[in-house]
């Protein structure tokens, strides 16, 4: 081969090298800007959004994998594909978490009148348990399966209460209304069973 | 949750018993409780408003506990 032949293909493949390493730092700036973006949503995402996020990683990864092969182009073409995803996962993962803080928020209202309300409603049926369980008779109406589920109904109502609070001191009003009002269900049935509406 | 610190006399959800004409707290009790014997619950529950457990009258409200 001449020697200006190979002079040419030199310079040739000289151009591709320094082609490639001009793709090389947006490529790079790409994927850390892409990281940095997805990191800072993570903990939203998991709790929100565990599917997407999920697949959010998984494109990651390969975009990761091309760069490590050097493979700038392929990074770069991949992306806008990627960045849509994850502005998609931020945009939702955020969207669901404030609206969990709403609902948190209304429930932290409900959960003031509710946590004085319901330990009375356990507390008068508590008290009429007592008396019953020293009647030599029931009253009309009230059997003694009935007493017996009252009494069972008050232990578990109270350690129901015990982990509603739990929830409203740990932040989380949503459970503890949630739990504080399958109470005050429950505690309404088991007054009605004993006769404790009033005449 | 604890009585003493719900007594009947602070509980919205105590029940209430509107004493009728012929009415005693026993007779109150046995309908309540299924027991006569237990009539001084009652009393004991509205001390604020009974001096004595035989003398009530009708209109009054009582709570029941």
């Amino acid at each position: 081969m001449k020697k200006s032949s190979l002079w040419v293909l030199a310079a040739l493949a000289a151009v591709l090298v320094a082609g490639c390493q001009n793709q090389r730092a947006p490529a790079e700036q790409a994927v850390a800007s892409a990281e940095s973006t997805l990191t800072s949503v993570r903990d939203a995402a998991m709790h929100y959004e565990p599917d997407k996020l999920q697949a959010v990683d998984a494109q990651l990864t390969g975009v990761k994998d091309s760069l490590s092969k050097g493979d700038y182009k392929a990074v770069l073409a991949a992306m806008p594909a990627l960045n849509t995803a994850i502005n998609d996962l931020r945009d939702t993962a955020t969207a669901k978490q404030q609206e969990a803080q709403a609902a948190n928020d209304k429930a932290k209202d409900a959960w003031g009148p509710m946590s004085a309300d319901v330990p009375k409603m356990v507390d008068a049926i508590q008290s009429r348990v007592d008396i019953l369980s020293k009647s030599h008779h029931l009253p009309k109406g009230v059997t003694k399966d009935t007493l017996a589920a009252a009494k069972s109904g008050v232990d578990s109502m109270k350690a129901a209460w015990g982990a509603a609070s739990n929830a409203a001191t740990a932040g989380d009003y949503s459970t503890a209304v949630s739990k504080g009002q399958a109470i005050r269900d429950q505690a309404s049935q088991v007054m009605q069973s004993l006769g404790m509406t009033s005449s | 949750m604890a009585d003493e610190k719900n007594p009947p006399a602070d509980n919205p959800y105590t029940q209430i018993h509107v004493v009728q004409s012929g009415d005693t707290l026993s007779k109150i009790a046995q309908k309540y409780y299924g027991d006569a014997a237990l009539y001084t619950n009652i009393f004991e529950a509205n001390r604020d408003v009974l001096s004595d457990p035989n003398k009530i009258r009708p209109g009054q409200k009582l709570r029941i506990p």
